[in-house]
Formats: structure tokens, C-alpha cells, sequence
């Protein structure tokens, strides 16, 4: 930062630095307090630096620091007799510029007849000392709320105008801080009328306005040697260091509201109280109720806005019921708002970073955490290149002998291959390799069965002249297989659960491996559900083992085919139908169960519809993706979906990962 | 609530079961008010302020104390039938009150342990609050009540709205007061989070914990806050019940936790195991 000018510690700054000596700061809280200006800044009260009036040096913090963690702040001494060496405590400065209580209207009724007048409390002209940057961010940010138009909130106007703010740049940061993740601090960037920076002689002071030119100009100043400025940014440079980047914010308002199923809420609002500290704790979170006082005869009544919380009962309640009942819609609704929400509505975050939600939150709830967990940051590059060779075997094509080839429809062929070593052959259910016969280019084949030790199962629509040409070969015949590859189904995510399996057509090839895992750890599930669609009966895989399947009740085998091709939406759009209807009309309850889903997407958008009526929720629901791959590593770009390459993020992806991506056209 | 005024001057009664009666005295208290509310109430049973009595009926019957003693019983429900609105008042009518930690203990071993002659004590095993007999129109929480919620009520009733009385947390009133945490910059367990607002935060005030005699809130999440006491705190289950066994200790969910975690102390002195109170009777 600041690399045009490097005298200056502060951004945003006219007129060149200056240095205050430290005997000369009650000079500058006097002229703050000309004009009968209450002056507000930092005094240590009840074990905490809040801010309230002061008058003197005296009843500054000097020597005093704090400790910060979620859930616990602690005042400590410092050694160095730093005035401004604490980090941001339990006081906004909203508290000043949109009080916790504040009249709005007064009505009466007079000779019958009802009066309303606008209350017009004193505003009082303030001079704020000690703004950190994330506070002058915050202070922007209900700028914005305020003054953004078409509606002026009249008494922030006031209260703002009539305050003259004094920045003091942070010099030491708390494990809460992460104003660095949130772009507005350490370092004071605007906003300010005069800045302060505090090295150990003083203070290096510059103007951001020409109020602040004013007061400079009146104070016993001296311009800042260039030690005194490098010591200045150097020390704000440390906090900058110190912080670190803590919250990954790139892409974060798609990815959390790409996560409003994640368990992660559940499990959050079991830890929440809903007591609202934070939001009131937030210096940007600005939302009031209204409440009407009354005088016992009911003939004048002064309505207050007062501070009130996203958290509270009550603040989505309508006369039918409430909005968001349960705690986890309050946490997601605050959550989401501050970190995405925000930014559609003005253009802008609404947190600033200051840490004030963790460390007041009772129970220690870190946002940081929450984010991280809710809405993980697109993985950042894994380390540096890797010049070295690594060895990953499943990149090199193996050669493997076809020992069965099986018809299974008019055009579908399930070929058997062997002679594979253990990499090659071992994967998990839902992977696909890459099948390869020289001169053709190669096809991204689903493996449709395991065969430990050496072997696998493909099962293959000759759709064009490679897979023509691999469905076309004999026993005795060789292939190249790469792979497996691709992330596949989570088998483990169903434990102790009900199972729904949906899928028509070849989509079941990639979903019998997972068949084979269920029914190889049988009593680790509960129900466990197939729907099967097909064009005709002829058009079915793995016939045999369906009905294998459904003996002794294993499976619950409910199979849909058409007698003919019909359907407007092509040839599948029937069956596909046909299959969604059966899950309609089924009665069963899937508040329990953990759906696999194979299919084209508009049959699988349709499914996921189905399911949603049986309580499958998104977050439960696993579905396999198709695109064109050439290469199955990552590299060639063709099956890139949003933030995911198909070919090693999936195929197979948590519905609630795919936000609104899934099913729409043209992504 | 009612939508119109109860009545031009409504009746008002004043009463009390099991209670200290200084909810009552709430009542004297708003001496600013006081004759603006004789203007607009007719008081016709106050016994801590007036001799003059009434057999009712009430347009409006404030009930403090909980259900203690079999006479109670009938009692009640025969208030009840001489009022249009009944509102119960603090701790006592609301949740039984302190005397309601007797629940988790053996009735007769109290009586014993305390009066000389238990056979003059005519008691019930277990305190209740009002609103598990009979219907309850209003609420106002608290040992004792606050006088604002009270002259809320009284202007809600001359205008026939619904007062407003929050029941959000009372770390909002901290907040909003400027109050610092005390959980957080001192580790001083405190029940504010799970405890319903309208005290004007008196207890943080003074540098203390709120020891939940408003009564749980709305969804008041006692069980993640005993979590968080157990993790963060390393206290001993039964201290942290001892947290939620005070004067709204029969309320839910405090009412688990102390089932749960034990912390109602018996005659001997000693705790009750994690046992369930006496099963309830009456109107449930």
C-alpha cells in the first residue's frame, strides 16, 4: 500500500505529515472540544476500553492493551505507555451516530382530533478521537444505509455532519482482527478529518479534509522527519502483517448463498443463543424496531426507534406466524446478509472485519469459522508448481485384455477387462476412467463394476465411432484404461440412513458399483429405494440383477418403461416422466435418506423436485454431472461448470455445492 | 390481549398466594403515576393498601405468588371465575418461584427439617405457577416486576392494545445500555442470553450476572449455553445447574437443566441427584 507516497503513514491525506509531541496531546483534545464540541473517545470502564466523553489526557487508556479470543476480552498493561495501544472494544461509534434509542414522532389528539409532529432531539456536535480504520469503513457503510437515497435518514444526517473524526491507525491487532480479509484496514484509507499514528515520541498527524487541515494548522506540530514517518508506517505495516488474511472473501457472497442447505446451520443454531450481541456489537448492523410510549390517558404517545436484532422473536413475525422461527434461519439470515446480501443491496460488504461479533459473542461463536466451514474458499493454488516428477499412475494408460463382452441393449455393451494392476483396478463406486484405443480419441467411460484384484467392468452406448470401435471388440482383445478417476459417490454419507437411488437409462452403469457397496454392507442402511426409467423394457440394463436385486427386499425395485418412443421432449423426456411420477406418488418418508441421482439434468432437476416433497433436502441429495471431457485431470478446460472442472471436482457433486448452476441452460 | 379497553374504569383487584408481595409493591411504587392510575382503575381489593375489600368480580385481577397449599387450589380457579382478565405478576405466579426448588426435593423431609411442628403445615409437594390451573390473559415476569412493564400494561389496558413487552434477550438491554459484557470481559457466567428482557439489565449493571428471575425467553437455547458453560468454563455439571435453579427455576427449559445437571439444593444441604420432579398435577 501507499508505494506513491511513502512519507505518508496514513492514505487519503493532504498537506504532508506532521509529528505532535506526546506533551502536546491534550492540545489537540482541546481544540477538539472548541465550539462546544463533546469530545468522545477511548477511557477505560468496567475492565473495557469503551468509548465515552473525556475532557483530558488523563482519561485516556495509556498503558493499557487487551486480549482478545471469541467469547473473551481482557484488559492488560503494556509496557510501553502506548495511549492508543488496545484494539477495537465493546463501543461502536454508531452508538453516537445512531444512538441505541431515539424519538421519531410524537402524536396527540387535541379537541378530537389526532396531531402528529416530527420529535426534534438536540443533536450534539461531537469530535471522535480514536477511529480505527475498520470503524471509518464502518461508518461508511451506514453512510451508505443512511444517505444512499431515495429516503435521507434525517437524524444520522445530523449527528453525522456535526462530528469531526480523528482517525488513529492501529499500531497492534487482536487474534479477532481481520480487517485485512475485508479491504478496509489496518492502514487509514479515507474518512477521516485528521489521522494519528502513534510512534513512541508522539503522534505522526496528517488532514483528510480541510476541517482537518484547520485544526492541524492550530496545533504545536512540527513536519515529520522521515524516521518518524517510516516508524509510523512501519508500525501499521507490522499490523497488516500480524493480521494475515483470515477469511478467503473471493467469491464469497456466490458461495454462501450457493449453501443455504448446508448442515452447517443446524448445527451452528445449536450453538447460538440468538441473543442478539452480536448484531448489536456489529458497528454497520443498523436495524430498529419501533415502539410507542403512551401516557395512561392515551392522549399523547412519543414513538422511539431503538437497536434491534435480526435474532430477536418477533422480527419477521406477521400476523400468520414468523418468517424465520427456528434459530438457524436467524443465523443464516444475518450471516448471509452481512457477507452477500449486502453487497446486492449497496454495493459493498457489511462487515468490515473489526471482530467485534467474535469476541462479544458469549459463547464464542467465530465468524471466520463459519464462513470457512459454510462457504470453503475455492481451493487456493496447492502450494507452488511442482517442477519435480510425481508419480500418479492413474495418469499412464494401462493395457488391458477384454475377457466378457455383454449386449445389454440394441446399442449399450458392458465389457469386462482384466490384467489391470491394483491402481488401475481399485477405485471407488461413481468413477470413470478414460478408455482408449489407438487412432481414436479417448471416451470418459463410467466404471459399472469393480472386480478386485485386476479387473473392472465398463458399460458402453456406442454413441460415435470410439465408443463403436470399444464396444466392437472380443474377448482376447486389448484396450488402453486411465483412471479411475473423478470424485465418487459418498457411500459413507448414507450410513445409518435410507437410500433413494433414481436414475434411467445408461445412468445406471455408474450407479451400480454403489449398488454393489450397499448391498455388500446391507445392515449398515435402512431402506433402501431404486427407480429405474427406460424408453422401452428392451432399452433396461442389468435386467437380471434388477430383479436379483429386489429379492428378499434388499431393494425396493421400482422400474418405469414406455411402450414406445413418445414424449415431446425427446426420446427420455417420457421415461424420464414416468420415473419423477412414481417418486410423486410414492408415500414414504425421506427425512432420513440420502439420494444418488443419475440422469439428464432436466430429469434430475425434476427428481430432486420429487424428492424435496419426501423431505430430501439438497444437502442429502448427490447427483452426476455430464460434460465433455478430454482429458479427465483438470486441464483440458471442456467440462468446466462455475467454479468446477466435472472431471476431478466431481462427476459427482452435493446438490448444495451446485447452487443455482444445476439444471439452468447453457452453463 | 383484549382490543378494547377492558372497561371505562375497570375494576381492579390485587392478590396474592405463595409470595413476599413485593410485586405488589411494585404497585405503590410508580408514586408519579399513582393518581393518574386511581383515576383510571377503580381499586377495589388491595390489602397492602387498602382495608376495603371486595368479592369481586374484577374486570381486572392482578395475581401474585404461586400455587403453594391445597386451599390454593380451589382458590384459584374460583378468582378466576370472578375475572375478566387475570394477569399474574412476577416470579412467584409466573413459575412458582424460589419455593419451587422444593420440587426436586422431598416434601415432607423439608417440612420435617424445618418446623418444629411439620403438622401444622398444611403445603403442597410441589410450588406452582398460576398459569398451570388456570387461564392466564397477561404475564409480567420478574422478582419483583418492573415498574415500566407494569404501567405499560396498565396503558395497554386503558387503550386496548397489546402492551409491549419483549421477550428478547436481556443482552440487548446491556447493549443498548452500553453495559460491557460481563461474560465476556470478566468470565462471570450469566443467564442474559436465556432470559427474557424487561429489568433494564440491572444485574450486569452492577457488574453481575443475571441470574434468570425474568424467566427463560422465547427459545431460550439453555441447553447450548450449558455447552458452552461445561467447554469454555470447566465448571462441575452441578455448579451450572445451580445456575438455572433460582426463582424461575421451574420454568422451561431451565427446568431441565436443573433436572438434568442436579443444583437444587435439599434440606440436608446436599443436592438431588438428576432426578424428575414429582409428576404434575392439576391442570397441566
Amino acid at each position: 500500500m501507499l508505494s506513491g507516497m511513502p512519507l505518508s503513514a496514513a492514505g487519503g491525506t493532504m498537506g504532508g505529515a506532521f509529528f505532535l509531541p506526546r506533551a502536546n496531546l491534550q492540545d489537540l483534545l482541546d481544540l477538539l472540544r472548541e465550539d462546544g464540541r463533546r469530545l468522545i473517545g477511548p477511557t477505560v470502564a468496567d475492565e473495557a476500553i469503551v468509548y465515552d466523553e473525556i475532557t483530558s489526557v488523563d482519561e485516556l487508556p495509556q498503558g493499557w492493551g487487551d486480549e482478545q479470543g471469541p467469547g473473551t476480552y481482557r484488559l492488560v498493561r503494556r509496557r510501553d505507555g502506548f495511549t492508543f495501544g488496545y484494539v477495537v472494544g465493546p463501543t461502536s461509534w454508531k452508538r453516537f451516530t445512531f444512538p441505541p434509542v431515539v424519538p421519531l414522532t410524537v402524536a396527540s389528539t387535541v379537541d378530537g382530533e389526532v396531531r402528529f409532529r416530527t420529535a426534534e432531539p438536540e443533536i450534539p456536535k461531537l469530535a471522535f478521537l480514536g477511529v480505527r480504520a475498520c470503524e471509518l469503513a464502518a461508518l461508511g457503510v451506514q453512510d451508505r444505509v443512511f444517505l444512499g437515497g431515495p429516503f435521507i435518514e434525517t437524524d444520522y444526517q445530523l449527528r453525522r455532519r456535526a462530528t469531526v473524526v480523528v482517525a488513529v491507525q492501529c499500531t497492534t491487532s487482536a487474534s479477532t482482527c481481520f480487517c485485512t480479509s475485508m479491504e478496509t484496514g489496518p492502514e487509514v484509507r479515507g474518512g477521516h478529518d485528521l489521522a494519528l499514528t502513534e510512534i513512541p515520541a508522539g503522534f505522526v498527524v496528517e488532514a483528510g479534509t480541510p476541517t482537518g487541515a484547520e485544526l492541524l494548522a492550530r496545533l504545536p506540530v512540527s513536519a515529520a522527519r522521515l524516521d518518524q514517518s517510516v516508524a509510523a508506517v512501519q508500525a501499521v505495516a507490522g499490523v497488516r502483517a500480524a493480521i494475515g488474511n483470515p477469511v478467503q472473501t473471493a467469491g464469497l457472497r456466490d458461495r454462501l448463498m450457493a449453501k443455504l442447505d448446508s448442515p452447517r446451520w443446524t448445527e451452528v443454531a445449536e450453538r447460538c443463543i440468538t441473543c442478539g450481541n452480536c448484531t448489536l456489537a456489529c458497528p454497520t448492523c443498523f436495524c430498529i424496531n419501533v415502539t410507542r410510549r403512551t401516557d395512561l390517558a392515551g392522549a399523547e404517545s412519543i414513538s422511539e426507534r431503538g437497536w434491534d436484532s435480526c435474532f430477536s422473536p418477533g422480527f419477521a413475525i406477521v400476523a400468520g406466524g414468523d418468517f424465520r422461527a427456528r434459530p438457524k434461519d436467524r443465523y443464516r439470515q444475518w450471516l448471509t446478509h452481512k457477507f452477500a446480501s449486502w453487497w446486492d443491496q449497496f454495493g459493498q460488504s457489511g462487515c468490515v472485519g473489526c471482530g467485534r461479533c467474535i469476541t462479544w459473542c458469549p459463547v464464542g461463536i467465530d465468524v471466520r469459522e463459519e464462513l470457512a466451514a459454510i462457504a470453503p474458499a475455492v481451493p487456493e493454488p496447492p502450494g507452488p508448481p511442482k517442477f519435480e516428477p510425481v508419480a500418479d499412475d492413474r495418469q499412464a494408460y494401462a493395457t488391458a485384455r477384454v475377457t466378457h463382452v455383454h449386449a445389454e441393449t440394441s446399442d449399450t455393451t458392458t465389457i469386462r477387462l482384466a490384467g489391470l494392476d491394483a491402481v488401475h483396478a481399485g477405485g471407488r463406486p461413481g468413477q470413470f476412467g478414460m478408455v482408449s484405443l489407438p487412432a481414436f480419441p479417448p471416451a470418459a467411460i463410467s466404471i459399472s463394476r469393480f472386480l478386485a484384484p485386476d479387473g473392472l467392468e465398463l458399460t458402453i452406448r456406442a454413441a460415435g465411432a470410439a465408443t463403436s470401435a470399444i464396444t466392437a471388440l472380443r474377448p482376447g482383445e486389448t484396450v488402453g484404461f486411465r483412471g479411475p478417476v473423478g470424485i465418487g459417490w459418498p457411500v459413507e454419507a448414507a450410513y445409518g440412513k435410507d437410500v433413494v437411488v433414481v436414475t434411467g437409462g445408461t445412468g445406471l452403469a455408474p450407479l451400480r458399483p454403489l449398488v454393489d457397496a450397499l448391498l455388500a454392507e446391507r445392515e449398515r442402511f435402512g431402506q433402501v429405494r431404486l427407480y429405474y426409467g427406460a424408453r422401452t423394457r428392451e432399452d433396461m440394463l442389468f435386467r437380471d440383477e434388477l430383479e436379483d436385486w429386489d429379492q428378499d427386499d434388499a431393494i425396493d425395485v421400482t422400474c418405469r418403461w414406455l411402450r414406445r418412443h413418445q414424449g415431446p421432449g425427446g426420446p427420455y423426456a417420457g421415461a424420464g416422466r414416468s420415473t419423477v411420477s412414481a417418486i410423486h406418488q410414492a408415500s414414504w418418508d425421506g427425512s432420513q435418506a440420502v439420494a444418488f441421482v443419475c440422469g439428464p439434468e432436466r430429469m434430475m432437476e425434476a427428481t430432486t423436485i420429487a424428492l424435496a416433497g419426501h423431505g430430501v433436502t439438497r444437502d442429502r441429495i448427490y447427483v452426476t454431472l455430464e460434460r465433455h471431457m478430454e482429458c479427465g485431470l483438470g486441464f483440458c478446460g471442456h467440462c468446466q461448470m462455475g467454479r468446477f472442472f466435472i472431471c476431478k471436482d466431481g462427476p459427482v457433486f452435493q446438490l448444495s455445492d451446485l447452487g443455482g448452476t444445476f439444471g439452468r441452460e447453457g452453463i | 390481549m383484549a382490543h378494547a379497553p377492558v372497561a371505562a374504569r375497570p375494576r381492579v383487584g390485587v392478590v396474592k398466594f405463595a409470595s413476599c408481595d413485593g410485586c405488589q409493591l411494585t404497585l405503590l411504587d410508580l408514586e408519579d403515576e399513582l393518581l393518574s392510575v386511581v383515576e383510571h382503575f377503580d381499586i377495589v381489593d388491595f390489602p397492602e393498601a387498602t382495608s376495603a375489600r371486595s368479592a369481586g368480580p374484577y374486570d381486572v385481577l392482578f395475581v401474585e405468588g404461586s400455587v403453594s397449599e391445597p386451599a390454593h387450589l380451589e382458590r384459584i380457579v374460583e378468582l378466576r371465575r370472578r375475572t375478566r382478565f387475570l394477569v399474574t405478576i412476577g416470579a412467584c405466579a409466573t413459575a412458582g418461584g424460589i419455593q419451587a426448588l422444593r420440587n426436586w426435593g422431598d416434601h415432607d423431609a423439608f417440612r420435617s427439617g424445618v418446623y418444629s411442628n411439620p403438622e401444622w403445615v398444611s403445603s403442597l409437594a410441589r410450588s406452582t405457577p398460576i398459569a398451570e390451573h388456570v387461564t392466564v390473559d397477561a404475564e409480567l415476569r420478574g422478582c419483583p416486576i418492573d415498574p415500566n412493564q407494569l404501567l405499560e400494561l396498565l396503558t395497554a389496558l386503558t387503550t386496548g392494545r397489546r402492551p409491549q413487552l419483549r421477550d428478547e434477550a436481556v443482552c440487548m438491554e446491556c447493549k443498548r445500555r452500553g453495559v460491557v459484557c460481563v461474560m465476556v470481559s470478566k468470565g462471570i457466567p450469566c443467564l442474559g442470553q436465556v432470559t427474557q428482557t424487561g429489568c433494564g439489565a440491572i444485574c450486569p449493571r452492577f457488574g453481575r450476572g443475571c441470574y434468570g428471575c425474568f424467566g427463560p425467553r422465547e427459545q431460550a437455547n439453555a441447553a447450548g449455553l450449558t455447552r458452552h458453560f461445561q467447554m469454555a468454563g470447566d465448571r462441575p455439571r452441578e455448579e451450572i445447574g445451580r445456575l438455572f435453579a433460582g426463582f424461575t427455576a421451574y420454568s422451561e427449559p431451565f427446568r431441565s437443566m436443573v433436572t438434568e445437571l442436579g443444583g437444587a439444593r435439599t434440606a440436608r444441604g446436599a443436592t438431588t441427584t438428576a432426578a424428575e420432579p414429582a409428576p404434575r398435577g392439576g391442570k397441566a
